[in-house]
């Protein structure tokens, strides 16, 4: 569906992207994941034609952006939410790219009501809030129907209710079979969104995995309760193993069945023994180097 | 294509803009009329010439034309709408040309409302004042006409300078930075080297040349050549630079 290619591209002394490949499949939603200044924007818009890598290639559907036929009938992007002419109203925003593409005006009263800003549709973009402006992006995007959605943080400026509404309609549209590739910087936006994640970092690319992959590498620490922590701990600290001691509870290096082994071979008593996992975030934090600006 | 160019003019008349242009044409050229009838002596009133003078007046919304050519380009450089305009349009020489049709067809609209001003104001005012109304005269039409057919030649001038600069203050003020004043010094200049008759070939000489107001310049149809030289040239330039730029 989309495919990066040992993509680079260099503006002045920033080397924004460094021969990155990764690959979207169909019918998927994959998070395009980094801190802030990893090289996502540039690689979203040469993936859509508007930059010209240094080398490499980027393909959608098979070809370069600019050889699509009908391109916002085949892919929708919704990029920065400021793109629009402050003077204009969202509806004949609308209905100025739905004549460019040669689609009934009609439509730009359904995409808005899609994205539920009919309200707004007869005000001028001026007085628009961040959010609606995501919103007016998001029916921009939809108004050629497209199976592919190309989406630049489109939670930025959304509030805890706007990235509810973001999530369930991204679910629903992918549930119709489109492929969609969302970018973000806060992995909890999307995180629960995503069947698959691509991560890059210093236009690199660090991860491309699913969700549940990325999970079961970060291998987490046992938490262990005990009436007697100061004996389990000097146990375990004797086979050489790391224990950090955290408000009476132990997180212990090493699998549960071990842990287990040492505390009934000294009769230890154990009140809990679980595998303490690793949030996705925590996993991000770790690949990115914990950096989220540059 | 067709589509391109409606969604062109469709975007030009939906910021207010565009009625700022449209009533800008109305009133200046209602009052320029009516200043010119009010103040000339009644022998002169009813001549051709005089009339004819009034027509070469509206010319103005000439120049009105090409600053909307240049802000059909430019503005969406100034709010980022180049960005949704490539993703529709991903060939940007087709959206240059779409731009330039569209350009062209606002600026024989707007001179066709100067010359309905034009009509309406100076014949009210020459029967109210008891002269011969001669604007139908064949001389007359001719010069509209002529002004008529520069309009879109001034209006493909802008759309060049436009995606030359691509930047809208810069576009806009090097423009009139360049007609009043730029280029009358490089005609100074020239005329000291004793090279006078190239000035003629300066874009706004020949532009000026090319409306038919200016008899002192090219001739006609060597003027309208030479306009449409710089439009294409200027043009072919600025389209190359957008096809490189990465819009970011």
């Amino acid at each position: 569906m989309i495919e990066v290619e040992n993509l680079s591209k260099r503006f002045g002394k920033t080397q924004a992207v460094a021969g990155l490949s990764f690959r979207v499949e169909p019918g998927t939603i994959t998070g395009f994941l980094g801190p802030n200044g990893a090289g996502k924007s540039t690689t979203l818009r040469s993936v859509l034609g508007l930059v010209h890598p240094d080398s490499g290639s980027a393909v959608v559907l098979g070809v370069p952006y600019r050889g699509l036929d009908r391109p916002l009938h085949q892919v929708g992007a919704v990029l920065e939410a400021s793109e629009v002419h402050p003077g204009r109203t969202g509806l004949n925003h609308l209905r100025v790219l739905a004549t460019a593409a040669g689609l009934p005006r009609s439509r730009a009263d359904e995409v808005l009501a899609l994205v539920e800003l009919t309200a707004g549709g007869r005000r001028r973009v001026k007085g628009y809030s961040l959010g609606m402006r995501q919103r007016l992006g998001l029916a921009a995007a939809m108004l050629g129907d497209p199976e592919v959605l190309v989406l630049d943080e489109p939670a930025n400026g959304l509030d805890p209710a706007g990235i509810r509404w973001l999530r369930d309609l991204l679910r629903a549209l992918a549930a119709e079979g489109r492929t969609i590739l969302v970018s973000s910087h806060v992995l909890a936006e999307v995180a629960q969104t995503v069947d698959r994640v691509v991560i890059i970092h210093r236009g690199r690319l660090i991860q491309q995995a699913s969700i549940a992959e990325v999970l079961a590498g970060a291998q987490g620490a046992t938490r262990v309760r005990t009436p007697d922590p100061a004996r389990l701990r000097e146990l375990l600290a004797a086979e050489g193993v790391e224990v950090n001691d955290a408000e009476g509870v132990l997180l212990v290096d090493l699998p549960p069945e071990q842990v287990g082994e040492v505390a009934a071979q000294h009769g230890v008593v154990l009140h809990e023994l679980t595998v303490e996992r690793a949030t996705l975030e925590e996993v991000f934090l770790e690949l990115t180097g914990g950096e989220t600006t540059e | 294509m067709i589509d391109l160019v409606r969604a062109e003019l469709l975007k030009a008349r939906t910021t207010r803009g565009w009625y700022v242009y449209l009533g800008l044409i109305v009133l200046l050229v209602g009052l320029g009329v009516s200043g010119d009838v009010g103040t000339a002596e009644d022998f002169v009133r009813s001549t051709v010439e005089f009339q004819r003078g009034l027509v070469e007046g509206a010319g103005f919304a000439l120049l009105l034309g090409l600053i909307l050519a240049i802000t059909i380009v430019t503005t969406e450089f100034r709010h980022g709408t180049i960005t949704p305009t490539l993703l529709t349009t991903p060939r940007r020489e087709i959206v240059v040309v779409a731009k330039a049709i569209a350009a062209v067809i606002v600026s024989i609209g707007f001179a066709l409302l100067a010359f309905l001003t034009l009509a309406v104001v100076g014949s009210i005012w020459l029967a109210a004042v008891g002269a011969d109304n001669q604007l139908a005269d064949p001389d007359v039409l001719g010069a509209a006409a002529k002004l008529l057919l520069a309009a879109p030649i001034w209006a493909l001038v802008g759309v060049a300078v436009g995606i030359l600069v691509q930047s809208q203050v810069a576009a806009l003020v090097g423009t009139l930075i360049w007609i009043f004043l730029a280029e009358t010094i490089i005609v100074a200049v020239l005329e000291l080297l004793d090279v006078g008759g190239l000035a003629d070939y300066l874009p706004f000489q020949a532009l000026d040349a090319a409306d038919g107001t200016n008899p002192d310049l090219l001739p006609y149809w060597t003027a309208v050549g030479v306009s449409l030289a710089w439009a294409l040239v200027l043009g072919a330039a600025g389209t190359e630079r957008l096809r490189r730029r990465d819009i970011t």
